[in-house]
C-alpha cells in the first residue's frame, strides 16, 4: 500500500473506530447494569436462593421475609390481560386505517394514534385513578359481575367488591397505553402488502374481509408479531400508569377485581422505605428478576421471528 | 366466420378522479372463445379498458363509467351488478405474478373455497385439473404443499393462471402477463393462451406487438383513450385502414 493510500485510510479507520466504540458502549452498559443488580442483590440471593424467592408469596418487611411470587404474578397477569385487550383492538385499528377508512379519515386517525403514544405514562395513571377507576367500579365491573359472575370457573375472575383499583383497571390502562404502538407498527406492516396481490384477490371475487384475512394478515404477520412483542416489553416494564390503579397489594389475586402489585410498582413504591440491607437487597433481587423476564420475553420473540422469517423467506 | 359475441362494449366513457377522461366512446365486440388483443402506446387506456371488464376500478374512489358493457344479457357497469359474482365469472391475470402467501395447492383452492367448495376430494380433483390446464401439474405435482414463492417467476404466473381457471370463469383478462418474464416462460404462457381459448374468452393487453400477432384473433389499437381501429389480427397487422395504426405497428411511433 502506498503512503498516499494509507493517508486516505485514516478517516475511514477513525470512522469505524468511533462507530464501533458507540456500539460497544451498549454492551458495556448492559453488562454494567447486570453486574450492579447481581452484586446489590447478592445478600438476598444468598438468603432466599433462586426458586424459594421466586415461589414465596410472602413479602413482609417487618419479619424480613421476601418472596417474588406475588409481584411476578401481578406483572405477568396485568401484562397478559393488557395484551389480550390491546392486540385485537390495535389490529382492528390498523385494518380500518389501511383498508377500510376513506382517504380523508386516514390522516386524522393516524395522527391521533401517534398522539396517544406521545402521552407520558404518568398522565395515563392520573386519568386512570380519577376517571377510569370510578367508571369501572360504578358501571363496568358490576355489569361484568352480573353477566359472568355466576358462570362456573370463569365466574371466579369476577368475584369480590368492585372497587375500580384492581387488576382489571390496571390492565385496561396498560392496554390503552400499548395500543398506539401495536397499531402503528401493524399499520406499517399492512401497508407493505403489494397492492397488486390484494387486487388479484379482489379479482377472484374475494370480499374486503376475505382479502384482509387471507392476504393482508398473512403477508404482514411478522410485522404484527413484532409490534406485539414491543408492546409486551413496554407492558412488562411500565410503572407509573399501573402504580395508581393497581392497589399495591402483595397477594396472589384470583379475581380481576383484586388489588395486586407488579415488580415495577413495588420498586417505585418501596425503595424509599427500605430500611434494612436485606429489604434493599431484595428489591434489587426483584429488579434482577424483571431484567430476566424482559430478556426472556424478547429472546423468545426473536427466536419466533427468526423461525418465521426462515419459513416465509422469499 | 360467424361468431358469438360474449361481451359487448358500447359507447364506454371512463373518468378517473371525476374529470380525467381516460376512455372516450369505446365500442367493440369481444367474441366468444377468441383471443382479443388490446395494443397501443403507454397511457393509451388499454389497461384502463381491461379493468372495466371486471370493475377493478371500483376498488378506488372517484371513478365514473358511462355507456355499457353487456355480458350474459345485462349491463355489468350498472350499480346493481354483483361484483363478487362478476369477478368470479371474469378472471384476471396481472403483470407480475401474484401468488398468495400460502401453499401451491391452497392458492388454487382459494377461489374454490370462496365459491363455497369445501369437500376435500373435490378440491384435490379441481386443483389437479386446474394445474394440468395451466400446464404446471408435472412441475409441481410432488410439492403441492410447498410455498408458492418457491416457484420461479414463470411458474408463479402459470400458477396464477391455474388459480384463475380453477373457478371456471367465462372470460380471462390478461394485463401484460409476460412483461416480467424471460423469453422461455413467455413462450409457455403464449402457448397456454392459445390452448385456453377453447374454454374461455380471452382479452389480453400487451406492449409486445409480436405477441399480439402471435396469440390473438382480433386486435384493437388504442391511442389517447380512443379505440382507433378494431379488426381481425391479420387485417390490423397486414392492411390496417387507419394510417395511425399502420405507423404504430410498423414502429414509426409509440
Amino acid at each position: 500500500m502506498t503512503t498516499e493510500a494509507k493517508k486516505r485510510n485514516i478517516p475511514d479507520l477513525l470512522f469505524s473506530l468511533l462507530t464501533g466504540l458507540a456500539s460497544f458502549t451498549i454492551i458495556l452498559l448492559i453488562l454494567g447494569i447486570l453486574a450492579t443488580l447481581l452484586t446489590e442483590s447478592w445478600p438476598a440471593i444468598r438468603k432466599f436462593g433462586f426458586f424459594r424467592f421466586l415461589f414465596t408469596v410472602e413479602w413482609n418487611p417487618v419479619k424480613e421475609v421476601f418472596g417474588a411470587a406475588s409481584t411476578v404474578y401481578g406483572t405477568l397477569l396485568t401484562t397478559f390481560f393488557a395484551l389480550l385487550f390491546a392486540i385485537p383492538t390495535a389490529i382492528g385499528i390498523a385494518i380500518f386505517v389501511t383498508e377500510i377508512a376513506p382517504n380523508f379519515l386516514k390522516g386524522p386517525i393516524g395522527a391521533a394514534i401517534e398522539l396517544l403514544a406521545a402521552i407520558p405514562s404518568i398522565i395515563y395513571g392520573m386519568w386512570g385513578l380519577f376517571t377510569l377507576a370510578p367508571i369501572m367500579s360504578k358501571y363496568i365491573e358490576p355489569a361484568l359481575q352480573k353477566w359472568f359472575g355466576s358462570l362456573p370457573v370463569l365466574g371466579m375472575l369476577f368475584r369480590g367488591t368492585p372497587l375500580g383499583i384492581d387488576l382489571l383497571t390496571a390492565s385496561v390502562i396498560l392496554a390503552i397505553m400499548i395500543i398506539p404502538f401495536t397499531a402503528s407498527i401493524s399499520r406499517d406492516s399492512f401497508n407493505l402488502t403489494p397492492s397488486v396481490v390484494k387486487e388479484s384477490a379482489y379479482a377472484m371475487g374475494a370480499t374486503q374481509w376475505e382479502v384482509v384475512k387471507d392476504v393482508v394478515l398473512p403477508y404482514s404477520k411478522l410485522g404484527v408479531f413484532g409490534g406485539a412483542v414491543l408492546s409486551l416489553g413496554r407492558a412488562l416494564g411500565e410503572t407509573m400508569a399501573v402504580a395508581f390503579v393497581l392497589g399495591n397489594n402483595h397477594r396472589i389475586a384470583t379475581s380481576l377485581f383484586d388489588a395486586a402489585s407488579t415488580i415495577t410498582v413495588t420498586l417505585a413504591n418501596e425503595f424509599a422505605e427500605a430500611d434494612s440491607d436485606l429489604y434493599l437487597s431484595s428489591l434489587y433481587y426483584l429488579a434482577l428478576v424483571l431484567f430476566g423476564l424482559s430478556f426472556l420475553a424478547l429472546a423468545t420473540a426473536k427466536l419466533f421471528l427468526l423461525r418465521a422469517e426462515k419459513k416465509y423467506s422469499r | 366466420m360467424t361468431q358469438e359475441i360474449d361481451l359487448e362494449v358500447k359507447g364506454l366513457q371512463f373518468y378517473y378522479n371525476g374529470d380525467n377522461h381516460a376512455l372516450r366512446d369505446i365500442t367493440l365486440p369481444i367474441y366468444k372463445n377468441r383471443v382479443t388483443a388490446l395494443i397501443g402506446p403507454s397511457g393509451c387506456g388499454k389497461t384502463t379498458l381491461l379493468r372495466c371488464f371486471n370493475r377493478m376500478h371500483d376498488l378506488y374512489p372517484r371513478h365514473r363509467y358511462e355507456g355499457s358493457i353487456s355480458f350474459e344479457g345485462r349491463n355489468i357497469l350498472s350499480d346493481k351488478e354483483d361484483l363478487i359474482r362478476l369477478r368470479s365469472r371474469i378472471g384476471m391475470v396481472f403483470q407480475k405474478p401474484t401468488p398468495f402467501p400460502m401453499s401451491i395447492a391452497e392458492n388454487i383452492a382459494y377461489g374454490l373455497r370462496l365459491k363455497g367448495i369445501r369437500n376435500r376430494t373435490e378440491l384435490a380433483g379441481r386443483i389437479e385439473q386446474a394445474l394440468k390446464h395451466a400446464a404446471l401439474w408435472n412441475e409441481v405435482r410432488d410439492k403441492l404443499n410447498n410455498s408458492a414463492y418457491d416457484l420461479s417467476g414463470g411458474q408463479q404466473q402459470r400458477l396464477v393462471i391455474a388459480r384463475a381457471l380453477a373457478v371456471e370463469p367465462e372470460v380471462l383478462l390478461f394485463d401484460e402477463p409476460t412483461s416480467a418474464l424471460d423469453p422461455i416462460s413467455t413462450g409457455k404462457i403464449e402457448e397456454l393462451v392459445s390452448v385456453l381459448k377453447q374454454d374461455v374468452t380471452i382479452i389480453i393487453v400487451t406492449h409486445n406487438m409480436q405477441q399480439a400477432a402471435r396469440v390473438s384473433d382480433m386486435t384493437g389499437f388504442m391511442y389517447l383513450g380512443e379505440l382507433v381501429e378494431f379488426g381481425t389480427t391479420e387485417k390490423i397487422f397486414t392492411a390496417p385502414d387507419k394510417k395511425q395504426t399502420d405507423d404504430y405497428i410498423t414502429g414509426r411511433f409509440g
